[in-house]
C-alpha cells in the first residue's frame, strides 16, 4: 500500500520549509564539530547471521561500508580499513523497523493558559487538531530520548508521526541515527496520520464528530482537487480555485501516493477506521490494533498494512503462586462461563470467577499476534504503546502464546519493510541494503539474550552487557512532584486541566484545576505508593467524593477517575515541569 | 502434558462463549403458545414456524422440518419483539454538544456492540432499539435503528438493514441551556437562549439546507451543458439537512411543551417536511387533534416527569389520550433500565386510560415500528415478517409475567434458563474488579454532565 513517495507538492513543500525555518534557532547547536569516526567500515566476524527469517548463515561475516551492507557470507574478504569485530557466539539480524511511533519527535507541551475558542462549534483548525499539513520532518530532534531508547531496543528505522489530535500531520520514515534531522529522513511525506483523539470541548469532541469531519474534509478535498485540475488545464473563464493547506494535504492520498495511517487503540476504533475507508475509499494502513482478535475477518477483507502494538496489558497484581505466566494461563482456565451466583454468600466464588475471566481476557491479548498470524495476516509492529525496554519481554510473551519466532522476526524486519515499501533498502542482511543491524549475545528471542551492538546507517552503537545481577528492590523511586497536564475521557468528550503536586513523595499536597475553570480544588487523601498515585476531591452538591488513581511512569501518568455511582473514566497525563521531569 | 491438553480444552470451551460467530438468521418452531399478533388479535394454542429468520407459517399442528429446533411454549405467551423508539444504549458517545446544529454526525459511527445494555434489553424482550443522539443541540445527529444481535462485535452486524434514516431534533430547555445560557464548553453564549431562538435556528438551518440543495441541483443541470461546471462547496451538515427536506430522513424531536410542538409543526409545514415523531412530548395530549391532523407521531413516557421545569405539566393518560385521538403513539424508555420492562410501561396505559390489550401492546410493537419506518418488517406476528419474538411465562401486560426467551431473526439471544452471571463480551484485562462498572451512556449521562459542568466550566 505504501507507494514510493514522489516529490512533495509545491504547497506542501512551502509548509515544510516554513515549519523548518520556524525551528531553526533550536537546531543551531545540533551541528557538532566532533572528529569523524576512524573508519566507516566494519566487519562482524564469525557470527551467526540470520539474514532473514529462515535464511541463516551459521558462521559468517558481514561487512559494512559507508552505510551499506557490502558483503555477507561464510567466507568473504575483509577490507583492510575495516574495524574487525569478533562476533563469535553472537547473532546478527537486520535492524528492527518500527511501523508507527513518535520516534524523534518530542511531545509538545500543552499551553495551559491557551484561551478557549469563543465558539466551540467552530474552533480554529489547529485547536481542533486538524493539522494534516504539518510534516514530521520539520519536528525531528535527533537527540530526543525516544531515538536512543528505540535504538537500544534494536530499532534502526521508524515510521514516525507528529503528536497531536485527530489529524496531526504527515509521517516520515527515519533512520534512528545521527545528529542532523534532515539526514535522518529516509522517506518524507510517507503517510497522513490520523487517530481518534478528540479536541477537549470543541468540535469535533466525539468519535462521531471526528468521523463526520473526516468525511467532510475528504470529500471537499476531492472537489478542490477536481477544480484545481480543471484550472491547471485551462484557467480562462474559471474563478480562481480555493486554496488551503488542510485540504491540499489530502491530495497525495487522493492520488494514491500515500495512505491514511490510522492509529486505533481498540476493536471499535479499528471498525470505525475501516468504516471510513469503506465510505471514502482512501488507501489505509492501521497501527495499534490491540483487541484486533475481535475483527480478524474484517481485517482480512480490508487488505491494509497492519502494524500491531508491542504493548500488552499488565499482568494482574501478583500473588505468591502466580509469578509465572504459565500460572496465569492456568488461573484463567478456571473460568466457569456458566456460573450463577445465587446469594450474597457466594460472592467469593463469583469474585474468583471474575478474576479468572479477567485473566482469560489478558491471555487473549497475549495471543492476539498469534491469531493474526494464523489468519494469514502479515503485519509489522508499532511501539506507540510500549516502553522500548519492554519490547523484548512482550515479544517473548507473544511467542509463548503461539506466535512463531520466524513470524515475530518477520514482523520486526522483512514484513515491516515490505508493508512500508522499503524492502529494497531495509529488512534483511543482504548486500546493498542500508547497514542497519542488531547483534545479540544469544538468539534474540532467548530469555536472557542481550543486544550488544546496533548499527544504524552504518554507524556503530555498542551496549554494555551487564552480567545478570539482582535488580535493586523496587528500582528507582519515582517522584510525582511537579505540574502535570491531564485529560479525562468521557462519553461527553475529553476534559483537560492541570494537576499540581508539591511536597515529597511521602508527604504530598496538591491542587486540581480545569482549563475551563480558573478556581483550584484542594486534593485530599493523597497517597503515593511506588508508582501509584491516588487522591480524592469533592464537588459541592455533586455526587460525593471523586477518586483519582493513576500509575506514574517517568513523565506520563495513566489511570482513571472514579465518579461515585457512575463508574470510571480513563485519565492520562504528562508532567510539564517539576524537579524530576526527564 | 495431560494437564496442558486439559487447559487447551477448557480454553477452547471458554472462548467459544464469547467468540463464536452465531448464525445471523435462524430456524425454530415455537409450539403451542398464545400468540399475541398485535395486528390480528390473539391466537390460542398456536405454532410459529421460523425459517431463515422469517416467520414462515402460523397455525396449529405445524411440524418441524428436519433439523429445526422445537421450543415448547405451552402455557406461555409469544409476542412481537419489543421496539424501543428512544434509547441510548450501545453507544460510545451521545452528544456532540459543541454546536446547536450537528446534523452531519451519526450514531451509526459510534455503535458499541459490546455494551451490556443490549443483553439487558433482550432480557426484557426488546429486540430493536432506536439509538439516538442526545438533546444538547437543536438539530443533533442522525440516529440508528439496531437489532439486538448480542455477541457480534462488528457494529455493522447490529444495523437494522434497510431501516430509514432518522435524525434527532431538540426543543426547549436542553439546547437553550447548553448553548444559550453559558455557551457550550466554556465558549461564549449564542443563539438559542430562548424557545424563539430554537425556532430561528431551525428555520435558518432549513433555509441553508434549501440553498445548498438548490446550488447542487443547479450544478448538476449545468454539468450537462458545460463540462467545466464547478461544483459548489461540499458540506455534510447541509447535505444532511437537504436530505431531510427531500424526505429521506425522518425527524424525531425531543419536545415537552404543547407550544413548542405546535411551533415545530408550523416550521416543518413551511419547509414541506411531513414525517415527524415527537419524542417525550409530555404535553402532547393538549394538542392531540393537531398532531393527528398533521399526521405526526408521538413517542412518550408512561409516567415520567417533573425532572425539570418544562416537564411539570404531565399526565399518565398521555398515551391513552393520544391513541384515542388517532395519533400513532409509542411508549419508550430513554433509559438502559426502563427498557427492560417496557411491557409494564405499556400496561400502565390500561390503568390510566383503559386501552385494550392490543392497543397497549401496539405502544411497544407496531406503533414504534411505524415511527421508525420498519413496520413492514417487524412490530407484529405475521407471515413474512422478521422472526423477532419475545416469549413470556404470563401475559406480558400482567405484572407477574417474566420474559423467558427473546429471538432476533429466529436466533435465540436470550434464554432465562441459560442466563449466567457474566455475559459480557469484553473484559478490560487491567481494570480493577471493584471498579468494574464502566460509565454507560444512558441514565448516568445527565448526572455525569452535571459533574462535568462543575469541574470544567464553572461560572
Amino acid at each position: 500500500m505504501f507507494l514510493p513517495a514522489t516529490r512533495p507538492a509545491p504547497a506542501a513543500l512551502l509548509v515544510v520549509i516554513a515549519a523548518a525555518l520556524a525551528l531553526t534557532p533550536l537546531r543551531a547547536h545540533a551541528q557538532t564539530d566532533d572528529l569523524p569516526t576512524v573508519t566507516r567500515t566494519y566487519a562482524l566476524e564469525h557470527a551467526r547471521i540470520v539474514q532473514a527469517p529462515g535464511r541463516v548463515i551459521e558462521r559468517g561475516t558481514v561487512v559494512l561500508r559507508n552505510g551499506l551492507i557490502t558483503a555477507v557470507g561464510a567466507d568473504v574478504a575483509i577490507p583492510f580499513d575495516a574495524e574487525r569485530i569478533a562476533a563469535d557466539s553472537m547473532v546478527v539480524y537486520a535492524g528492527f523497523i518500527d511501523g508507527l511511533s513518535h520516534a524523534g519527535i518530542p511531545k509538545p507541551k500543552e499551553d495551559p493558559n491557551r484561551k478557549r475558542p469563543d465558539d466551540p462549534g467552530n474552533p480554529p483548525d489547529d485547536y481542533a487538531g486538524i493539522q494534516p499539513q504539518r510534516d514530521a520532518r520539520a519536528m525531528l530532534e535527533p537527540g530526543d530520548k525516544s531515538v536512543k531508547e528505540l535504538r537500544k531496543a534494536g530499532f534502526g528505522a521508524a515510521h514516525t508521526v507528529p503528536h497531536g489530535r485527530m489529524l496531526p500531520g504527515s509521517g516520515a520514515v527515519v533512520l534512528l541515527s545521527g545528529d542532523d534531522p534532515g539526514a535522518m529522513v529516509l522517506r518524507g511525506d510517507a503517510s497522513l496520520f490520523a487517530q481518534f483523539e478528540a479536541a477537549p470541548g470543541v468540535y469535533p469532541a466525539t468519535p462521531m464528530g471526528m468521523m463526520a469531519k473526516m468525511r467532510r474534509l475528504y470529500r471537499e478535498a476531492e472537489r478542490r482537487r477536481m477544480i484545481e485540475r480543471m484550472y491547471e488545464e485551462n484557467p480562462t473563464g474559471l474563478e480562481r480555485p480555493p486554496h488551503d493547506a488542510v485540504h491540499e494535504a489530502f491530495f497525495p492520498v487522493l492520488e494514491g501516493r500515500k495512505p491514511v495511517f490510522f492509529f486505533v487503540e481498540s476493536a471499535l476504533e479499528a471498525y470505525r477506521a475501516l468504516r471510513l475507508q469503506k465510505d471514502l475509499g482512501f488507501p489505509l494502513a492501521l497501527g495499534g490494533l490491540e483487541q484486533s482478535f475481535d475483527l480478524i475477518d474484517a481485517l482480512k477483507d480490508a487488505r491494509a498494512p497492519l502494524f500491531f502494538t508491542l504493548g500488552l496489558p499488565k499482568a494482574p497484581k501478583k500473588k505468591a503462586e502466580a509469578k509465572k505466566d504459565s500460572v496465569e494461563a492456568e488461573m484463567a482456565a478456571q473460568y466457569d462461563p456458566s456460573i450463577r451466583t445465587a446469594t450474597y454468600r457466594d460472592l467469593e466464588a463469583e469474585r474468583r470467577n471474575l478474576e479468572a475471566r479477567q485473566r482469560m481476557s489478558r491471555e487473549k491479548y497475549l495471543k492476539n499476534a498469534a491469531m493474526l498470524h494464523e489468519a494469514g495476516l502479515r503485519f509489522g509492529f508499532s511501539t506507540m504503546d510500549v516502553k522500548p525496554a519492554d519490547v523484548h519481554k512482550n515479544l517473548r510473551l507473544m511467542i509463548e502464546h503461539g506466535l512463531p519466532e520466524d513470524a515475530a522476526l518477520a514482523a520486526l524486519t522483512t514484513d515491516a519493510a515490505d508493508l512500508l515499501g522499503l524492502s529494497a533498502m531495509l529488512g534483511s542482511v543482504d548486500e546493498g541494503k542500508i547497514a542497519n543491524l542488531v547483534v545479540t549475545t544469544k538468539p534474540y528471542f532467548d530469555k536472557d539474550a542481550k543486544i550488544k551492538y546496533v548499527f544504524v546507517d552504518g554507524v556503530k552503537y555498542e551496549y554494555e552487557v551487564k552480567e545478570k545481577k539482582k535488580a535493586k528492590a523496587g528500582g528507582e523511586a519515582a517522584n510525582p512532584v511537579g505540574v502535570w497536564s491531564y485529560v479525562i475521557s468521557t462519553p461527553m468528550g475529553a476534559f483537560d486541566g492541570t494537576l499540581t503536586l508539591e511536597g515529597a513523595p511521602d508527604d504530598l499536597r496538591g491542587t486540581l484545576t480545569s482549563s475551563r475553570n480558573p478556581g483550584a480544588t484542594e486534593l485530599r487523601n493523597l497517597t503515593f505508593d511506588g508508582n501509584e498515585l491516588s487522591f480524592t476531591f469533592e464537588i459541592p452538591d455533586g455526587p460525593g467524593t471523586l477518586t483519582f488513581t493513576v500509575v506514574i511512569t517517568g513523565d506520563e501518568m495513566e489511570g482513571s477517575v472514579n465518579v461515585p455511582g457512575m463508574g470510571e473514566a480513563p485519565v492520562t497525563g504528562t508532567r510539564e515541569s517539576g524537579p524530576d521531569r526527564l | 502434558m495431560k494437564k496442558q491438553a486439559f487447559l487447551a480444552l477448557t480454553f477452547a470451551l471458554a472462548f467459544t462463549l464469547t467468540a463464536a460467530a452465531q448464525p445471523k438468521v435462524g430456524d425454530v418452531l415455537i409450539k403451542n403458545g398464545a400468540v399475541l399478533t398485535v395486528t390480528h388479535g390473539t391466537l390460542e394454542n398456536t405454532d410459529i414456524l421460523v425459517r431463515d429468520g422469517k416467520i414462515a407459517r402460523i397455525g396449529q399442528g405445524l411440524r418441524a422440518p428436519d433439523g429445526v429446533e422445537v421450543v415448547d411454549a405451552t402455557g406461555m405467551y409469544v409476542m412481537p419483539g419489543i421496539i424501543d423508539a428512544h434509547s441510548h444504549i450501545a453507544l460510545s458517545a451521545v452528544n456532540e454538544a459543541t454546536n446547536p446544529v450537528t446534523a452531519e454526525v451519526t450514531m451509526e459511527d459510534v455503535t458499541n456492540p459490546y455494551h451490556i445494555g443490549i443483553y439487558r434489553a433482550l432480557a426484557g424482550g426488546v429486540t430493536t432499539s432506536h439509538t439516538m443522539h442526545g438533546s444538547a443541540n437543536v438539530i443533533g445527529g442522525q440516529n440508528e435503528t439496531i437489532k439486538h444481535r448480542w455477541g457480534f462485535t462488528n457494529p455493522d452486524d447490529l444495523r437494522f438493514e434497510g431501516a430509514p434514516r432518522t435524525i434527532k431534533f431538540a426543543l426547549g430547555e436542553n439546547p437553550t441551556r447548553v448553548h444559550g445560557k453559558r455557551g457550550a464548553s466554556g465558549g461564549k453564549a449564542k443563539v438559542p437562549a430562548t424557545r424563539m431562538g430554537v425556532e430561528a435556528v431551525l428555520r435558518e438551518a432549513f433555509a441553508d439546507g434549501q440553498r445548498y440543495m438548490e446550488a447542487w441541483d443547479r450544478y448538476e443541470a449545468e454539468k450537462k451543458r458545460n463540462s467545466r461546471a464547478v461544483p459548489p462547496p461540499y458540506d455534510l451538515r447541509l447535505e444532511t439537512i437537504a436530505d431531510i427536506l427531500r424526505g429521506d430522513v425522518l425527524v424525531h424531536c425531543h419536545s415537552y411543551r404543547a407550544d413548542e410542538i405546535l411551533m415545530l409543526m408550523r416550521v416543518l409545514k413551511d419547509f414541506g417536511v411531513d414525517k415527524v415523531t415527537f419524542q417525550h412530548a409530555n404535553e402532547a395530549f393538549k394538542v392531540a387533534p393537531e398532531l393527528a391532523a398533521f399526521g405526526a407521531y408521538a413517542s412518550v413516557f408512561s409516567d415520567w416527569w417533573s425532572y425539570k421545569f418544562e416537564v411539570y405539566y404531565s399526565t399518565a393518560y398521555n398515551a391513552a389520550i393520544l391513541t384515542r385521538n388517532g395519533v400513532v403513539t409509542s411508549v419508550n424508555s430513554d433509559s438502559g433500565e426502563l427498557d427492560r420492562h417496557l411491557y409494564h410501561e405499556a400496561a400502565k396505559s390500561q390503568r390510566y386510560g383503559g386501552l385494550t390489550d392490543d392497543e397497549a401492546l401496539a405502544l411497544i410493537t407496531i406503533n414504534p415500528a411505524l415511527q421508525l419506518g420498519i413496520a413492514d418488517r417487524v412490530g407484529s406476528i405475521e407471515v413474512g415478517k422478521d422472526a423477532d419474538l419475545a416469549v413470556f411465562d404470563g401475559h406480558p401486560l400482567s405484572v407477574y409475567a417474566v420474559p423467558q426467551m427473546t429471538f432476533v431473526d429466529g436466533v435465540r439471544y436470550f434464554d432465562r434458563q441459560r442466563d449466567p452471571d457474566d455475559v459480557r463480551l469484553f473484559v478490560d484485562p487491567e481494570a480493577s474488579l471493584d471498579d468494574g462498572a464502566m460509565i454507560s451512556n444512558d441514565e448516568h449521562l445527565h448526572e455525569l454532565e452535571a459533574v462535568g459542568d462543575w469541574l470544567f466550566h464553572l461560572k
